[in-house]
């Protein structure tokens, strides 16, 4: 074998140079092995891969079980602290704002605290904590006595048992004379906060501003330090960064007819005439006059029978004093009601 | 299999399979049907229990370890075998046939000079440490370089070279032993 013989030749120095190279050589040429062929590689792969994929997948159902064992754990224990802060959360009976009394059209919805939401219905009960979407007209009966007239694309959300939050829209509040002067119905909005003192009032919030529009009675707004009055007549607007502004207005007129088209329904079954004629002067804005004694006698003797469920106030007074003796006449700002045709 | 994990098995097998399919040719003088087998039977041992691999070694040696007791097997496995072949069984005729297939044409007596020279290249590599004699052959059988080696043996680049020289001397040491001897032997009997 002449590379045995080769590997002992030569100097000191040169030869381990030279067998190291040898060395080198001798295991390059040794040790390549000739591969094996492609379709024996073929198929160790293919058998591999299928050991593979098993492995895997048992490995991963295995991770997977895992997985969503804790995942199943996890959410149980996030269902549970959830159903605490809930049932915590969740107003009782106490905290009953008002109920829907009646939706026109177009719907709303109701969301509360960010987790439920529903399409709102004649009877439904909102509660502190509801945000409302009113994609139409709404009237809510008030827990406390009046009603809450809310118009097409208002947002309000429901701040506590006497109060909303007004974030964007239009609402009009009619509180009976005899609400509580102890805990005030308020309307919060951007400007401040507006707050009843026995009456009916509007307030419009947008972009821009926040107005107020009292009709009937008197109204405060809280605004920082500011608590400015605002009678029946009086539109109070309010600015970011600017002066309330004040000016007089009408109590009826078409600016109304949004709040007159939201009345909640008279039932006037059994009912004296003379109710209902208050009933339909409240809801116009306008004051009721009598023109003579006699009319005003028949009024209050006159027991009203029927329904006028769904007629807007000056439809029903006109339908129902149609049946009396009675007729009526405006004039300025004043409905006046008189006996026969007037004359 | 998703991609990823697609493209995972396929560096797997790109970065390992040719070099255990080396690994065992060398250390065994069977036929690659047989070499095909063990790599096989090594590989879905490997699959099989991949969760008791901790890293501790690298996936290279870690598999090399699987395939020695798979080689012990065959070699205990090719001793029970009788000493003869059947050519009436169809399976030992292919076999048979594909032994006889020679990967290269060489002259018989180089053949037989070469297959003599790497075998006791080999000797000499069992003779050494194991980390040494699987540097050894990642350099020269392999063709890896220093960086791969590292990688291989879970060490850092300096540290692989030092090995590789230390390996060389080791190897060089024991090989010039050996092959005077055989010379001395091989004096004696002209």
């Amino acid at each position: 074998m002449p590379w045995l013989a080769n590997m002992s030749e030569g100097g000191p120095n040169a030869r381990d140079e030279d067998m190291g190279d040898q060395v080198e050589q001798v295991l390059r040429e040794s040790l390549r092995v000739a591969p094996l062929t492609p379709e024996a590689l073929a198929r160790i792969r293919a058998a591999t891969i299928q050991e593979w994929e098993q492995a895997s997948g048992s490995n991963i159902e295995s991770k997977t079980f895992r997985r969503a064992l804790w995942g199943s754990l996890a959410a149980a224990v996030a269902l549970a602290a959830f159903l605490l802060v809930w049932y915590l959360a969740s107003p009782g009976d106490s905290t009953h704002f008002g109920q829907i009394a009646r939706v026109d059209v177009g719907e709303t919805n109701v969301r509360f605290q960010f987790v439920r939401q529903r399409t709102l219905h004649v009877g439904d009960t909102l509660r502190t904590g509801d945000k409302l979407s009113a994609h139409g007209p709404l009237l809510i009966s008030l827990s406390d006595g009046g009603s809450l007239r809310v118009a097409a694309g208002t947002v309000l959300e429901i701040a506590g048992e006497v109060q909303a939050r007004l974030l964007h829209g239009q609402v009009y509040v009619d509180l009976p004379p005899d609400a509580s002067s102890h805990h005030p119905f308020r309307i919060l909005t951007h400007e401040g906060v507006i707050e009843h003192v026995g009456t009916a009032f509007e307030v419009l919030e947008n972009d821009q501003f926040t107005r107020l529009r009292v009709r009937e009675g008197r109204v405060l707004l809280h605004r920082d330090t500011e608590r400015i009055v605002a009678d029946a007549g009086t539109e109070l607007t309010a600015r970011s960064g600017s002066s309330v502004s004040r000016r007089e207005i009408d109590t009826y007129g078409s600016d109304w007819s949004w709040v007159a088209a939201l009345a909640p329904d008279y039932e006037i079954e059994g009912r004296p005439l003379l109710g209902f004629l208050e009933w339909a002067s409240r809801e116009l804005g306008r004051p009721l006059k009598f023109s003579d004694p006699h009319a005003r006698a028949v009024a209050e003797r006159t027991i009203l029978h029927g329904s006028v469920r769904g007629i807007r106030p000056l439809d029903a007074l006109s339908s129902v004093l149609a049946t009396t003796s009675l007729t009526y006449q405006i004039r300025g700002d004043t409905i006046w009601i008189q006996s026969g045709n007037g004359t | 299999m998703g991609a990823g994990e697609q493209r995972a098995f396929d560096e797997f097998f790109r970065s390992n399979v040719p070099r255990l399919v080396a690994f065992t040719t060398r250390r065994s003088r069977l036929d690659p049907a047989s070499i095909e087998d063990i790599v096989q039977n090594t590989l879905i041992k490997a699959m099989r229990n991949l969760s008791s691999y901790r890293g501790e070694a690298s996936l290279f040696t870690w598999l090399t370890q699987i395939c020695r007791h798979e080689l012990a097997d065959a070699t205990r496995k090719a001793a029970r075998q009788p000493a003869y072949v059947s050519l009436e069984e169809p399976e030992q005729v292919l076999r048979l046939a594909h032994q006889l297939r020679l990967p290269q044409y060489r002259e018989p007596a180089a053949q037989v000079e070469a297959e003599l020279h790497s075998a006791a290249v080999f000797e000499t590599l069992k003779s050494l440490p194991e980390r040494y004699a699987l540097a050894l052959e990642a350099k020269y059988g392999d063709g890896l370089s220093v960086d791969e080696i590292a990688a291989m043996l879970g060490v850092t680049t300096v540290a692989a070279q030092s090995l590789l020289a230390r390996a060389r001397e080791a190897f060089r040491d024991r090989w010039i032993a050996s092959t005077s001897t055989s010379s001395a032997v091989a004096g004696q009997h002209e």
